[in-house]
This record gives C-alpha cells, sequence and structure tokens, in this order.
C-alpha cells in the first residue's frame, strides 16, 4: 500500500540518482543550450537594463542553436502555409520568428533561479519529445514538453507545450480564426503591428 | 441598514470570482471539460508517438476545435473579465502581495487547496483512478495533520502525485462531449460540461457549508485575492504574445483540460 511516508523515502532515496534514466542526445543538446542560456541570465556582469541589448544578443544566439523558429512558423500556419505566395511566405517567417523570439525572450528573463529537471524522453525516427518540469518558487512544478526533430546533427525545437497548452496549436488556432475572417494581408498586419509593440 | 444590501451582493460578487481567473493555474480550477471518447482514443495514440503527429506535410495535427457559437457574447464577457482584472482584482492582489510574504500566500493556497480534497476524491472514484483516491486520501490527512491543517504540502515536497480531477473530467470519461464554448463573467473559460461540473463540483467545497455567509464572503475573497496574487503576470504574458487574446485563451483552455482529461 502506498503510503506518503513510503514516498518520503523513496523521494530522499532519489534525491541521489541521476536526473533523467533515458537521456539520450536530444535532452543532452536541450540541456547544454538550457543551460548555456542560465549562465547568461545568472552572470552578475551581464545583470541590468545597461546590458539589455547584449545579454538578448548572446541568448538569440543561443536560443537560435536550437529553436527552429522557421519550422515554428510553417506549423502555426497550418493548412493556409500552401496557399502562400513565397514572397507572403518569406514575410511571414520573418515577422512571426521575431514574433516569438520576442516572446520566448520576455518570458526566459523572468529567470529567478528556477530548477529544472529533465524527466523524460521518447525518441522516435528523427522526431523526439522532451520533458521539462520547472520547480517554481511557489513551489509548483510546471511541465514543458519540447517537441524536437533532427536537422543534420542538431536536434531542434518545433514546437513547446506548457501544462498541455502547444504554442503552435494556440497560434494556429488564432491565425485560423483571422484568416476565417479577413485576408492574409491582415494577418500580417496585425504581425507588424504586433512585432513593433513595447 | 440600507447599505449592507449594497455590501453584501457586492461582496458575493468578489466572491464569486474566485475560480474566474484560475484557468492558468492548473490546481485550482474546478472548470471542467468534456471531450468525446473517439478524440480522446486519437489523442492518446498521438501522444504515445512523436512521429505519429507528424502526418504527411509534417504540418502537425490539426486537432478538433471547440465549438464557438456563442463568439460575441463571449468575446463581450472576456472585454468585462479583463477589465474587471486590471481596475479591481490585480490592484487588490497587488497590494495584498507588498504586505503577505509569498511563503505564506503559498500556504494559505495549499490550505485552499486541501480543503477542495472531496471535489478531487469523488470524482477520482467517478473515474475509477483508485491510486488517486488513496493518494489524494493519504496527502489530505498527512497535509491537515502534520502540516497545519494544509498549510504545508508535506505530501507535494515528498513527491506524492497530486490527482487535480474534477466533475468535467468525469463527465468527460463518462463520454459527454464538451457542448460548446461558454465565458462566463467572473468565473472565465468553460463550456457547457463544464459549467454543469462547476455546478456539481461546487457541492463538495466545503466552504458551501459554513455556517454564516459572513464567513462565505470572507474565505471566497480571501481565496481569490490571494490565488491571484500568486499568479500576476500570467493573464498579462498571454496578453502580449498573442495576436488574438480571446481566441489564445479558448484554446489554451481547451488543450489544457484535454491534457487533464487524458491523463
Amino acid at each position: 500500500m502506498r503510503s506518503p511516508l513510503l514516498w518520503l523515502v523513496v523521494a530522499l532515496v532519489s534525491a541521489g540518482l541521476p536526473s533523467s534514466a533515458s537521456a539520450g542526445i536530444p535532452t543532452e543538446q536541450l540541456k547544454g543550450t538550457t543551460d548555456k542560456i542560465i549562465v547568461i541570465l545568472t552572470d552578475p556582469e551581464l545583470k541590468g537594463p545597461s546590458q539589455a541589448e547584449k545579454r538578448r544578443g548572446l541568448i538569440r544566439k543561443t536560443a537560435d542553436e536550437r529553436f527552429d523558429w522557421d519550422e515554428m512558423s510553417r506549423r502555426s500556419l497550418g493548412r493556409h502555409w500552401a496557399k502562400l505566395s513565397e514572397e507572403e511566405k518569406k514575410t511571414f517567417v520573418d515577422l512571426f520568428s521575431r514574433l516569438l523570439e520576442r516572446t520566448y525572450m520576455e518570458r526566459v528573463e523572468d529567470y529567478s533561479g528556477e530548477k529544472v529537471s529533465y524527466v523524460g524522453e521518447t525518441v522516435d525516427g528523427d522526431y523526439a519529445t522532451v520533458e521539462m518540469k520547472v520547480l517554481t518558487s511557489k513551489n509548483t512544478e510546471i511541465p514543458v514538453l519540447n517537441k524536437m526533430k533532427k536537422n543534420g546533427g542538431e536536434w531542434m525545437i518545433y514546437d513547446v507545450s506548457v501544462e498541455g497548452v502547444s504554442l503552435v496549436n494556440n497560434y494556429r488556432t488564432q491565425f485560423n480564426s483571422i484568416l476565417s475572417k479577413s485576408p492574409f494581408s491582415e494577418l500580417l498586419a496585425k504581425l507588424r503591428e504586433k512585432v513593433s509593440e513595447k | 441598514m440600507k447599505h449592507l444590501c449594497i455590501i453584501f451582493p457586492l461582496a458575493g460578487l468578489i466572491g464569486l470570482l474566485a475560480p474566474a481567473f484560475s484557468w492558468a493555474d492548473g490546481g485550482a480550477d474546478l472548470v471542467p471539460y468534456a471531450f468525446s471518447q473517439d478524440f480522446r482514443g486519437r489523442a492518446i495514440l498521438a501522444q504515445a508517438s512523436p512521429a505519429a503527429e507528424q502526418g504527411e506535410d509534417d504540418l502537425g495535427p490539426e486537432g478538433e476545435t471547440l465549438p464557438d457559437p456563442l463568439e460575441p457574447l463571449n468575446r463581450a464577457f472576456f472585454e468585462f473579465n479583463d477589465r474587471l482584472y486590471f481596475l479591481v482584482l490585480k490592484p487588490v492582489a497587488r497590494g495584498y502581495s507588498f504586505v503577505v510574504p509569498e511563503k505564506v500566500r503559498v500556504g494559505i493556497s495549499n490550505v485552499f487547496r486541501n480543503l477542495t480534497f472531496p471535489v478531487r476524491f469523488v470524482n477520482c472514484l467517478f473515474q475509477r483512478k483508485l491510486e488517486g483516491a488513496s493518494e489524494e486520501l493519504g496527502s489530505f490527512l498527512l497535509n491537515s495533520i502534520a502540516g497545519m491543517g494544509g498549510f504545508f504540502d508535506i505530501a507535494g515536497a515528498a513527491g506524492v502525485r497530486k490527482y487535480d480531477e474534477d466533475l468535467d473530467q468525469s463527465l468527460a470519461t463518462f463520454g459527454f462531449g464538451p457542448g460548446f464554448f461558454i465565458n462566463w463573467p467572473f468565473f472565465g473559460p468553460s463550456t457547457l460540461r463544464g459549467t454543469f461540473g462547476l455546478v456539481g463540483d461546487g457541492f463538495l467545497d466545503p466552504i458551501l457549508y459554513l455556517d454564516s455567509s459572513g464567513a462565505k464572503w470572507a474565505a471566497r475573497s480571501v481565496n481569490l485575492v490571494n490565488s491571484t496574487s500568486l499568479r500576476i503576470g500570467d493573464y498579462e504574458s498571454l496578453k502580449k504574445a498573442a495576436l488574438d487574446p480571446y481566441v489564445a485563451l479558448r484554446d489554451a483552455y481547451y488543450q489544457n483540460r484535454l491534457k487533464r482529461i487524458r491523463e
């Protein structure tokens, strides 16, 4: 019978064990990037608004190594992608990537020492999912699922789900809603406006 | 006294806000969300294998969307809730958070969560999650006794899993579909099924059985302000990242419920 006391014992024992039983290359690469970013965020020399541009530049460069913004953009448009001209595709990817990067940047800069653990990985050919848990200061555990695709030797993230809410799906629903009522140029206009927001 | 007639309904309204903005918090909300058995089956399959989701064009699963025939009305309520949050709830929660340290606020949130143990317990039973029922029971007892009435989440610290089940999820496992999206003023996002769930779970909320309406109001208001204070910024982030915040919220609610029903 499971008792909380037994759980206490198990927790104490497993605290000494390695974090993930099935840590493969996708997890390692993800962890590598995440750790690099955490180092940047906790670097005392890079703190404060005066260092903001330099700090963000470094974070952006590191994030670009792991996030496939183009793929995220494509997937977020779903079935609309095929209907676009080359020009429209390019503009969209450019704008949307900037929105994603900025959103990511803002979330990441809120980092204040949360512990990140890697709890599981599944690999299926060129696709993988890596699950993380972020322990907040309020003692809540946020499950984050990273969906990755192998690109050459690098595993790149093409979707992130937090508490079951997929970023790509969420934007896709929004885009579908907008495109059901207005032309693509309207979507681009909204994106442009959003990206230039402060 | 005349002014009591104003104060109590107003207080009641504030009290009603308690579940309202809890959508972002996986634990606190009692809003259910149902989903047909058929799609659930497919969703489980998709989760099982990353490549299975990809499809020919690699554009990912389109998935089913939640019908929203009441969209104009829902949008209006969205605007209303938005104003209410920024003009009333957030300022109060911020003031509260300056006075009360975070650890205490987390403790208070633990107490309220501990109190809704009947909801989780009963719904675990409905869904035949016997392990969940027993673990929730164990956590409740441990936290109540050794955790000072639930203030300290000792079971959680020891790694005991949480089973955040509610009537909406139970109804979903019985095969009820969600119906359609309803964005309630005050209560926030829900569905037709979800609303039944909210009402049903309400009967299992111990606060309902407090003797005086003053006590009920006090409890609900404290819970609302306290839980909001722990989540300030979440809603703002959603708005900042979204092109259409209403749809972003509706979809986030939907996807989160799907996940909770699945597991």
